[in-house]
């Protein structure tokens, strides 16, 4: 069978807890700034655990018109601004009927069905329904393509990368900006809270003491296009991706980690490359006492051999996990590395767990210039992702 | 253009009468039974996704075994399901263990678990076209060989939020059906076009409801089915300004000792 059509990452835009921007997003992410703090917008004091990465500003952005005030849709918005800044997408440069948006979320407007159930405008309810920030983004860039919302919970990102790819390679746009996003709302921070899968201490990546994760809110947006029909300056190469349900519990991961496992040879097939390749993980790196457990053994029977050879970082220490974000923020993570040769560390890692024995990039960031990548992900339901990028 | 996959079994569920055409009303599916102490507290959309299975498996004739495995495929389509876990959790109806079951991907992991499907996996949020982009996206997974066979399952239930829906002007207009059924897909020939345009304007409030929802062309492939396929195969859908269409070629498409 011929390779798929390459995709290129064109250029990438964030808005994080740890910067408004994909310059200090990673600038912090090198230095070790943490995003983690008490929030502020919504109430959270009757909630055992209070803090996470909350975006303190969202004030940047000169253009509103049209976009809701919804916390979820300006996150993404937001996004969409740093990416345009960057690459002067907006007016669109290209016919608007052949750009499309693709946006990965676990929320949606979840905080507009608070909001519609607390006697708000019934108008709220439209805005709720979680394809309603894809369909705003899109309105707000002049996108006209196809605009499609996937949720595959905390592997959202990688799916929405993914999907946006495919759409290029069918022809069916020649432009896609693709990403994942969520928003810190009441929804979420009682719900994990209620799970007990929030830690009161530091997120510990890999560490002994890891007690858990911290939520964090986030929006992420790369715009790719076919490598043909780029000439100027790129970030990487989406280069394959990788699917594959546990099948095992709603929600705790399967505990051999056999489907992100295959996950991973999916996207490694995909990519047509092999574990040798990779120099450098990004790993799901939740924190949680199963998930990092899980993650080392399936990245050991995916890699062989390799798995101790290269560098595995998580990032979600000093971010919170971002949710629909997370997987998108981490692929640009990953293509940055490469970009400018150095790998952001795993923050509050100092005594690694036994079962935990591959190399972490503890304490700083560390100079090394990756050319093959790959992000992995794990969500509720069994979803996991992964997916494989090159440098440019 | 995609080689159109073969329709090797449907299965559908539907209120039993035609919908009267009253603004605001629900014509709603009942929660089925499943015994075991797991489904204690699945969700009412989770079962429906399992008994679309169950019912898509009785009507290709095919034991569970057909479709467990690496080498199946699940592609899920809702708009709007998780709307009833997500009120139970937001008025503290739901127990701790509830908020798992408020994300949409709980329907098609319940189907995973149930089946032991452990392949391929794709969640797409949205009205009929994304029904009929998942249908697209199963016909290249299985055209690239990523699957031996593809299921396509959409769930949409709306009584829970009954008195939201009615409130609202765009959904307020027309009965609103809910669905659960499950298409499934094995390598065919033939061809399958997938057009979809997005008008700059909002939604069209005109549309037809059935095209609206994730579930009606899955309604419109069930009712060309019953008409002994005596036409072309052409669904369609709009939902958020995009219209979408997919022609199915069939007659060319016919799986290998299929009872379909």
């Amino acid at each position: 069978m011929a390779r798929a059509e390459r995709v290129t990452v064109v250029a990438a835009g964030a808005v994080t807890p740890i910067g408004p921007d994909l310059e200090t997003f990673w600038s912090s992410l090198v230095t070790g700034v943490s995003g983690i703090s008490q929030i502020e917008r919504v109430p959270v004091d009757d909630l055992r655990v209070q803090r996470g990465g909350e975006v303190k500003k969202l004030g940047r952005i000169k253009d509103w018109r049209g976009v809701p005030d919804g916390r979820a849709t300006r996150l993404l918005v937001a996004a969409a601004d740093d990416l345009c800044a960057q690459c002067g997408f907006r007016p669109l440069p290209l016919d608007p009927a052949r750009v499309g948006v693709v946006v990965g979320t676990a929320l949606g407007g979840v905080e507009e069905a608070e909001k519609a159930l607390a006697g708000g405008r019934a108008r709220r309810l439209r805005e709720a329904l979680y394809d309603a920030p894809g369909d705003r983004l899109a309105r707000w860039l002049g996108a006209r393509g196809p605009v499609i919302t996937v949720s595959t919970a905390c592997a959202s990102g990688a799916t929405a990368l993914a999907v946006g790819a495919d759409l290029l390679r069918s022809a069916e746009a020649d432009a896609v900006v693709a990403g994942g996003y969520d928003a810190l709302c009441r929804f979420v921070l009682r719900g994990f809270d209620a799970l007990r899968s929030l830690t009161r201490d530091e997120v510990r990546p890999f560490d002994r003491r890891r007690s858990g994760l911290l939520l964090g809110e986030a929006g992420a947006l790369a715009l790719l296009m076919r490598e043909r029909d780029v000439s100027g300056p790129r970030l990487g190469t989406l280069l394959g991706y990788g699917s594959a349900s546990d099948g095992f519990h709603i929600a705790a991961p399967e505990p051999e980690g056999r489907g992100l496992e295959r996950a991973i040879a999916a996207a490694l097939a995909d990519a047509g490359v092999g574990a040798a390749d990779i120099d450098l993980v990004s790993a799901h790196g939740t924190a949680t006492v199963l998930n990092d457990r899980i993650e080392t053994a399936a990245l050991k029977r995916a890699l062989g051999a390799r798995a101790y050879q290269v560098p595995v970082n998580s990032i979600k220490a000093g971010l919170g996990h971002t949710m629909g974000a997370a997987a998108a923020l981490e692929a640009f993570m990953c293509l940055l590395a490469a970009q400018r040769g150095l790998i952001p560390p795993t923050l509050n890692l100092e005594d690694p767990a036994a079962e935990c024995d591959l190399d972490y990039v503890p304490g700083h960031a560390r100079a090394g210039r990756p050319r093959l990548m790959l992000s992995t992900s794990m969500g509720f339901g069994g979803c996991n992702g992964a997916l494989v990028l090159e440098a440019a | 253009m995609t080689v159109a996959p073969a329709l090797r079994a449907l299965g559908f569920l539907a209120p039993a009468t035609p919908p009267p055409d009253v603004a605001g009303s629900i014509r709603a599916l009942p929660r089925p039974h499943r015994p075991g102490d797991r489904f204690r507290r699945t969700t009412r959309e989770c079962l429906l996704g399992l008994a679309a299975i169950d019912a898509m498996l009785e009507d290709g004739n095919a034991g569970r075994e057909a479709i467990a495995g690496e080498g199946t495929a699940l592609l899920y389509v809702t708009a709007a399901a998780y709307g009833a876990s997500n009120r139970e959790f937001i008025e503290r109806r739901g127990g701790v263990m509830h908020f798992a079951y408020t994300a949409p991907a709980v329907v098609p992991a319940e189907v995973a678990i149930e089946f032991g499907i452990t392949g391929a996996y794709g969640i797409l949020l949205g009205g009929a076209p994304a029904t009929l982009r998942a249908i697209e996206h199963a016909a290249r997974l299985l055209e690239a060989g990523r699957c031996a066979r593809a299921l396509v399952l959409v769930v949409e239930v709306f009584e829970e939020c009954a008195e939201l829906y009615a409130r609202h002007r765009a959904f307020g207009r027309g009965p609103l059906v809910e669905t659960a059924a499950c298409l499934w897909l094995e390598p065919g020939e033939g061809e399958l076009q997938f057009e979809s345009t997005r008008g700059a304007g909002r939604v069209d409030r005109t549309a037809p409801r059935e095209e609206r929802f994730a579930g009606g062309p899955l309604a419109d492939l069930r009712a060309w089915r019953d008409r002994a396929r005596a036409e072309a195969l052409e669904l369609s859908g709009r939902w958020r300004g995009e219209r979408a269409r997919l022609r199915w070629n069939m007659t060319r498409s016919q799986p290998r000792g299929s009872a379909a």
